[in-house]
């Protein structure tokens, strides 16, 4: 089986979808948010570590309200050559890292609509932004992708 | 088709030799402190916080080279109390610089990495809701690494300001073996007593912690211009008797004086104004038997 795609995280979970190179059968594995959570708040890095521990990398990296002056550990990649640790490694420090700036308009908009649908709404409109070469996510680039979308 | 249980490791994320070494980190940061002694009652509001802070200075006074780790994550004190709340601290190579009271005692808290009185400690997370199944767990981490990335430098004595709730002192012991043992702070009241009874019989003969002595705070108050004293809580019970009954050592007992209230507010030291004081003697008595019980 061979890493097809991954979708999230979001909201604390993700998917990773495997697929066979010879008769593209598929499977998915999901992560388990909670168990995910809880593996993280135990300080220790999914998909292994290759470098020691910052100071207080736990407590610095899951503080919401740091204090300013309180430098953020600097993120360091899964060595993890296991093709499910590994990416769900690099899934989440991405996801605390974000790829995009959302301007707090466009996340009202995104906040509007029905949960269920918010992960895949999200996507879509960050893969039109990654393709189109945009870092920040405002009205604009959410107008683009309803017309495209015809939502 | 493979199985759950074929599957011989966890992915190469070796959890197990990630834990090892954060236990191995611990030990060997706290190989320089000779004795690590949590002050602990079990019950809220019986002066905890301002029994640590005060035994700080009064250790220290007596040429012993102290330290305070705040482990009150959610209610952090003690950063305010020794006077060093606008200190942030830096990485300085493996680890973290505390902070330095005006008295030189190390300090570190949970407050120092917040930024503002009103900032409630809060976990960066996907979501918030069922926090409850992983928060205690984040905690421990965060305490753990407060401990063990704090540059202590040689002490000779840690102490660890505990929250109230009587299983703290049982996973204070999970995570540090090597706890000298427990200081147990109650009032004259009743109802603390009660609780502290049981959180004494939680670190004997559960945690298999040693209790070095039962402290006795606000057992009377004592008037600050005369120095007459009157009982705080009218027919109070015999704590020397608690002590007893758990068969601990009765370290004493600490009048109640606005004035201590007053300079823990401020970040001040009570003892380098008053330590003629009945408060202020009593404290120096108590950090006398500690230093005699600890071999400091």
């Amino acid at each position: 089986m061979a890493l097809f795609e991954t979708h999230g995280p979001f909201d604390g979970t993700m998917s990773i979808v495997y697929q066979c190179p010879q008769c593209d059968y598929q499977m998915a594995m999901l992560t388990n948010r909670a168990e995910t959570q809880m593996v993280r708040s135990l300080g220790v890095k999914i998909g292994g570590r290759k470098v020691a521990a910052e100071p207080m990398e736990t407590l610095r990296n899951n503080l919401a309200m740091p204090r300013e002056g309180i430098s953020e550990p600097a993120q360091v990649a899964s060595q993890s050559k296991c093709p499910f640790t590994g990416v769900v490694s690099q899934a989440f420090d991405s996801a605390e890292n974000p790829e995009f700036t959302w301007t707090p308009r466009a996340k009202e908009r995104i906040d509007a609509i029905p949960p269920f649908v918010q992960p895949m709404v999200q996507q879509n409109v960050e893969e039109f932004a990654r393709r189109n070469g945009y870092d920040v996510i405002d009205e604009s680039v959410m107008d683009q992708v309803k017309e495209i979308l015809g939502m | 088709m493979k199985t759950y249980h074929d599957i011989a490791s966890d992915g190469g994320s070796k959890i197990l030799e990630q834990v090892t070494e954060q236990q191995q980190r611990l030990k060997a940061r706290l190989a320089s402190v000779r004795q690590i002694v949590a002050v602990a009652s079990g019950k809220g509001g019986v002066g905890k916080s301002t029994v640590t802070a005060t035994l700080a200075s009064s250790l220290q006074r007596s040429s012993c080279a102290v330290g305070v780790l705040d482990a009150d994550l959610n209610g952090p004190s003690m950063a305010r109390m020794m006077g060093v709340r606008q200190f942030t601290p830096q990485v300085r190579d493996v680890s973290m610089t505390p902070a330095r009271a005006h008295n030189n005692v190390a300090v570190m808290s949970m407050d120092l990495f917040l930024p503002a009185d009103s900032t409630p400690l809060l976990w960066r997370a996907p979501s918030q809701q069922n926090a409850y199944t992983w928060r205690s767990m984040v905690e421990m981490s965060a305490l753990r690494e407060l401990l063990s990335d704090t540059h202590w430098g040689d002490l000779d004595i840690l102490l660890i300001d505990l929250p109230p709730g009587a299983d703290r002192i049982h996973n204070l012991a999970d995570l540090l073996p090597d706890l000298t043992g427990v200081i147990v702070v109650t009032t004259p009241a009743a109802v603390a007593q009660m609780v502290v009874s049981r959180s004494i019989t939680l670190a004997t003969d559960v945690a298999q912690v040693p209790v070095i002595g039962l402290i006795e705070n606000m057992s009377s108050f004592a008037c600050p211009a005369c120095h007459h004293t009157e009982q705080l809580f009218p027919a109070t019970p015999d704590t020397k008797a608690l002590a007893d009954q758990h068969d601990l050592d009765y370290l004493g007992s600490i009048p109640f004086d606005s004035r201590l209230a007053q300079s823990l507010d401020h970040g001040r030291s009570f003892l380098s104004v008053w330590p003629d004081s009945p408060a202020g003697r009593a404290i120096q008595s108590i950090s006398d038997l500690v230093i005699k019980r600890l071999n400091l």
